[in-house]
């Protein structure tokens, strides 16, 4: 689970569209946290770039566990099971007991990786740095296969039942078979990929640094539509419904329909927008430079916060709570 | 034992320098102060080499243009391609580019490319143009894992997504992850000034440029910047290497002038600093060095090219004044009080308005120190289409 679904609409549960009026608590990671926070079962697990995971008791904001990691962690940690699991900059993906805080295996590759593990059947897929995607058992940690690509991966995976679709560094969106590691297609934008897809019914949605924003048939890879932003596209994008909202570098938070591309709104939040925006009910929550709620019907902003300007976190909307990390370091729980 | 290489302030005299760095058509408005007595400790013992800056070619400026090489913003390699390799072949005199690259990177080389990310996304050093160039450092034998691309601030690189865009192999490195903290800086190694009593007078050279890299390509942008004047060749190593320097600068006045000279003369930097390209696709003429404002960025599709950072600087200021004469907004130079915001969406919106005055000087301030040529007259400008 990542960001809650494949689909990333990254909220827990319903969330009022209005301003939170207090911190709850606030916890101190002590270096500064560039992934997302994620929530299950009442604890928080954040990495931060220290290579320290923290797992955080939510209704109290006190640490349960923690467990140094041998490099930099940038990575997104992703849950499944029992376990967590996150990348890292030795180039390992490291699984730990999620009760514990235990190291039960670590899959290396050859570079830093900075994207999220993803789990599915059984199977943990990721890209590396190292230019190659890895299949690894999620019990086990043993390599099932390696798929060599043509540039750096930074784009966390979208693992359907068959099929794994991934941006990558050489400009291409890949659809590999999630069998073997074969491509089944592949097809070209304009510059490097940062952005991690999502997929929804038969189409792939994913941003590229040349600016455009794609929808692409999973099937065959064909460029279905392409809408352009005024910079580059690192953002991830969240679906809802037939609502796909996604953040440009050119500080606009855009909304597109998803089936055909037609812009519904767009709103300036930021300077530069790199984090992926989450859905939550009714509510758009973006981190750029503070953190800002949209009306997703509208794009006019609901409620900011000045807090956790943080260029990649995600906020997590958890009822009546958000949980939100920062470049600081800290986390807070506002409510 | 450290060995103090130079300078008390009154060895070089800070103010004289001072003075000798400041254009004499300045329109001194208000008197800049005096500059605090400013020490520097290199690495001890370290041999200068004759690649150093100014470096082979002491007053030689390239500098291409071609319109089409940046297009809606969009900045395209193969024309960059051709741009790099007239402009080495024009530096060098050599036949190949290849051959040019050859004077300045061995096959053993640890090669750092020092980057300027900040002003990321509007305008950074372009992916596009470090491509080339690291495609050029490996067409001489130097393998991709001995290639460095780096910066001060992680964050900032991420913002310009360096990581993902540039080749497997190459490494991206920011030299600390945020504002604070001194990791990943050389504590013996380090420029020392009190300019306005803060509490930490010393600016560390970082590690890697002290220890890890053999040479340096560096890639500046082409900016205006609220302090210095312009962020050029200069400014990019000098504040990219160093610590703890936005201390220079606490409104209105800088002291960016005389330091960012200074820092430059201090081993090794100064020897493993072989080659400077300017990134001239995008020109910031008011708001750098961090605006996001494209009404003050034009696409410019230019390319500069030398080994002498002060001549560069100096065509870079000569550019960037002479687009302001046209837009209407007043010069680099101008020390008037009345142009002083401390409104900085003020600043980021008016021209006519600024934070600090500023201080261009600092490049010929620079030239006195021999780190180039900065009498216009004196400089070999060469300009190419491509």
């Amino acid at each position: 689970m990542l960001l809650k679904d494949n689909a990333r609409t990254g909220g827990q549960g319903q969330h009022p569209a209005r301003s939170p009026e207090r911190a709850v608590w606030q916890f101190h990671s002590g270096s500064s946290v560039r992934s997302a926070p994620i929530l299950e079962d009442g604890i928080l697990y954040v990495a931060s770039v220290s290579g320290v995971m923290h797992a955080i008791e939510v209704t109290t904001g006190k640490l349960k566990w923690k467990f140094q990691a041998a490099g930099q962690v940038h990575s997104t940690p992703s849950l499944s099971g029992n376990r967590v699991l996150f990348g890292c900059d030795d180039g390992k993906v490291y699984a730990l007991d999620r009760p514990a805080g235990s190291k039960l295996w670590e899959a290396p590759t050859g570079a830093e990786v900075w994207a999220s593990p993803v789990v599915r059947s059984g199977v943990v897929f990721f890209g590396s740095a190292d230019a190659r995607v890895y299949a690894i058992d999620a019990a086990t940690g043993r390599t099932l296969w390696v798929q060599d690509l043509g540039g750096k991966i930074y784009s966390t995976i979208y693992a359907s039942e068959q099929r794994l679709y991934l941006g990558c560094g050489d400009g291409r969106v890949y659809s590999l078979d999630s069998s073997s590691g074969e491509t089944r297609w592949s097809t070209p934008t304009g510059n490097g990929i940062d952005s991690s897809p999502a997929v929804t019914g038969d189409l792939v949605l994913i941003g590229s640094e040349d600016f455009f924003f794609y929808a692409m048939n999973a099937r065959t890879g064909e460029v279905r539509w392409k809408y352009e932003t005024g910079l580059g596209i690192a953002s991830s994008p969240a679906v809802s419904g037939d609502l796909t909202v996604v953040g440009s570098k050119d500080g606009f938070l855009y909304a597109l329909e998803s089936q055909t591309g037609r812009l519904r709104w767009k709103t300036a939040v930021g300077e530069v927008v790199t984090a992926p925006p989450v859905i939550g009910d009714g509510v758009v929550c973006i981190q750029a430079g503070g953190t800002f709620a949209l009306d997703s019907a509208t794009g006019s902003v609901v409620w900011r916060a000045a807090l956790a300007g943080a260029v990649q976190s995600v906020p997590v909307l958890a009822g009546d709570t958000v949980y939100l990390a920062s470049l600081s370091g800290e986390v807070y729980a506002l409510r | 034992m450290d060995r103090r290489t130079f300078v008390k302030a009154g060895c070089i005299g800070s103010a004289s320098l001072l003075m000798q760095g400041l254009d004499p058509m300045i329109r001194a408005d208000v008197a800049p102060p005096a500059a605090p007595p400013i020490e520097l400790h290199g690495l001890p013992d370290y041999k200068p080499s004759p690649l150093g800056m100014p470096g082979l070619f002491p007053g030689r400026v390239i500098e291409v243009h071609e319109p089409n090489a940046i297009v809606r913003n969009r900045v395209s390699q193969p024309i960059v391609r051709q741009m790099l390799e007239h402009a080495m072949k024009e530096l060098t005199g050599e036949k190949s580019a290849q051959a040019g690259w050859a004077k300045f990177v061995e096959p053993n080389d640890i090669v750092g490319i020092k980057i300027n990310p900040s002003g990321a996304p509007a305008c950074c050093s372009s992916p596009e143009i470090l491509r080339e160039i690291i495609a050029s450092v490996k067409s001489v034998g130097v393998p991709a894992g001995n290639v460095l691309v780096y910066d001060r601030y992680s964050y900032e690189m991420d913002i310009g997504s360096y990581q993902v865009l540039l080749p497997p192999g190459v490494r991206i490195m920011g030299i600390q992850e945020t504002f604070a903290g001194d990791a990943g800086y050389e504590p013996n190694v380090y420029c020392e000034a009190d300019f306005f009593g803060e509490w930490e007078t010393r600016s560390h050279m970082a590690s890697i440029v002290a220890h890890e890299v053999t040479k340096i390509i560096s890639v500046p942008t082409m900016k205006d910047h609220s302090a210095s004047g312009v962020t050029g060749a200069l400014k990019n190593l000098a504040y990219g290497t160093f610590n703890n320097v936005a201390r220079t600068h606490r409104a209105p006045d800088s002291f960016t002038n005389p330091l960012i000279g200074l820092m430059c003369t201090v081993e090794p930097l100064r020897s493993k600093a072989v080659l400077h390209i300017m990134d001239g696709m995008r020109q910031v003429w008011h708001g750098g060095p961090l605006t996001q404002v494209q009404d003050f960025i034009d696409q410019a599709g230019i390319l500069l090219v030398a080994t002498d950072p002060v001549a560069l600087d100096t065509i870079e200021l000569e550019a960037i004044e002479m687009k302001r004469r046209e837009r209407g907004a007043p010069s680099l130079w101008q020390h008037d009080a009345n142009s002083i915001t401390t409104e900085s969406d003020d600043f980021y919106h008016n021209a006519s308005k600024n934070l600090f005055f500023r201080q261009p000087g600092h490049i010929a301030a620079a030239g006195k120190l021999g780190l180039g040529v900065a009498n216009l007259k004196q400089i070999d400008h060469r300009t190419l289409s491509a």
